[in-house]
């Protein structure tokens, strides 16, 4: 087990995920075309643009979107200097540019990462996470939060909550309009099957929830991916495991719990019991230390 | 009509392979000069702790004066070094110097206590951080651009682009190298 496996493993599920969810849309596609004809399809662009343009302003302003919602404020150098030189140091590891940095006033140990690209990132600690912590643990936390950002994970969550919206808003209106008789069309007259028509309700009602589960999924896999990303800068698994089993043996949690920013954190905010695994933005941390420990068992795999 | 489509679109379909693996190495290569400069950076300014480094230790240890000439003769060969093997072998020379100076400093408790010697290590010890870490950047970069100048298809353009394998940066430290080994 080695990083490089993991990380190409997590990528290619990432991949595989997102194709599921392109199927989807192509299966509600189909259902609106069953049921409505070209009055079902025509609805399409116009869900697609509302998901975009919805999803796509809060990512583009991602960095101050965030900011506001988590209460972070940012800091300069003078201002706490050996955080920003352990920063520095893991950016050095990994290429980036040193992003910006901000502090949450939380007790509860949790930090993320933000922005739409590289050069726009930003990491917050809660000052929680900041005085439990040693230096190598730490280094982890900053190495997984840069991984976020050298893989790109805004914009993996901002497509992903963008296909997930436009599945919800295409299945909503076709539900409602099926309700109010939509479906005696005249457009219909070629889709007398009634196989078909069956198929296609099922697929209206199940999709939002399908989409729903594989955007946590996408979540869970880009979680596992910036924590292999992350020992491939710091060559250090044990930093990231230590940090994890902190966060582990904490119960706090963050002041707010909004679920809109839940799967930025590093730690789920969210109440472990109030969230079903299938629905979880974050892998269990429990199996994430363990596959951490299998990078430590096999040192000489790098 | 359509043979000389398919034969346009064939040759449309090489020449953005030949581009982009041309690009490709262009970019590599650019990337592992960064990635040296990085280096160079970071060894300068570990270089440029060590004068006042050497005066503070030298105010409660002035007789350990052996400890202070392997310092600065180390940094003298460092300045002077160019070609990567040099560099490499300058900064493993200055690594062990200041590995030895700061093991005198372990044996007297008031200069382990005075407060310019701790913020000097702990300067000292991100600097190191951030030398080790240029140099694994640097190795990952120069590990991506050999492969790509001895794989199909980069390597037929690797000529044209002018760009050929480079040396790894290797310090001569077995314990930089190794990674903790931890036993369950």
């Amino acid at each position: 087990m080695n990083f490089r496996k993991i990380q190409a493993a997590n990528k290619r599920k990432t991949f595989e995920l997102l194709f599921g969810m392109g199927l989807l849309v192509g299966a509600v596609v189909y259902a609106a075309l069953t049921y409505f004809g070209k009055t079902g399809v025509g609805i399409v662009p116009f869900a697609v643009g509302i998901a975009l343009i919805s999803v796509w302003g809060s990512y583009w302003a991602s960095d101050t979107i965030v900011l506001t919602m988590t209460g972070a404020k940012e800091i300069v150098e003078s201002e706490n200097p050996k955080l920003f030189d352990l920063i520095h140091e893991v950016a050095i590891a990994s290429g980036l540019k040193m992003p910006k940095v901000a502090i949450v006033q939380d007790s509860a140990p949790n930090a993320f990462a933000t922005g739409r690209n590289p050069d726009k990132a930003l990491i917050a600690f809660t000052t929680g996470i900041l005085d439990v912590m040693d230096r190598e643990e730490l280094q982890g936390v900053i190495a997984h939060e840069l991984s976020h950002v050298a893989n790109r994970d805004t914009l993996v969550s901002a497509v992903a909550a963008t296909t997930a919206g436009a599945i919800a808003i295409l299945s909503d209106f076709l539900t409602r309009m099926m309700w109010f008789g939509g479906g005696r069309g005249d457009d219909r007259e070629n889709n007398q099957n009634p196989l078909a028509l069956i198929f296609s309700l099922v697929i209206l009602i199940l999709a939002p929830l399908a989409a729903i589960l594989l955007r946590s999924a996408i979540s869970r896999r880009r979680e596992a991916l910036a924590d292999a990303t992350a020992v491939s800068f710091t060559r250090n698994p044990t930093g990231l495991r230590r940090a994890l089993e902190v966060l582990a043996a904490d119960n706090t949690v963050v002041q707010q719990r909004s679920t809109a920013v839940a799967h930025i954190w590093i730690e789920s905010p969210l109440d472990g019991s109030s969230v079903s695994k299938l629905f979880s933005t974050h892998p269990p941390i429990e199996e994430r230390i363990a596959t951490l420990r299998r990078m430590e068992a096999n040192p000489e795999t790098y | 009509m359509s043979t000389t489509l398919i034969i346009v679109a064939a040759i449309l379909v090489i020449a953005l392979i030949c581009v982009a693996g041309y690009n490709r190495l262009v970019r590599l290569n650019v990337s592992v000069d960064e990635a040296f400069a990085q280096i160079e950076v970071q060894l300068k300014r570990r270089s440029d702790l060590i004068p006042n480094l050497v005066e503070t230790v030298k105010g409660y240890a002035a007789h350990e004066k052996s400890t202070f000439d392997a310092v600065v003769a180390a940094r003298a060969r460092s300045t002077s070094a160019t070609t990567i093997t040099d560099v490499a072998a300058a900064d493993g020379a200055m690594t062990q110097a200041l590995r030895g100076l700061l093991a005198v400093a372990e044996a007297y408790p008031d200069l382990k206590a005075s407060a310019n010697f701790l913020s000097l290590q702990e300067e000292l010890s991100t600097t190191e951080n951030k030398v080790g870490f240029s140099r694994q950047f640097y190795n990952d970069n120069v590990r991506s651009l050999n492969s790509a100048v001895k794989t199909f298809p980069s390597n037929l353009f690797a000529n044209l682009a002018k760009v050929t394998s480079r040396a790894f940066y290797e310090v001569d430290d077995p314990s930089d190298r190794k990674a903790p080994n931890v036993k369950f």
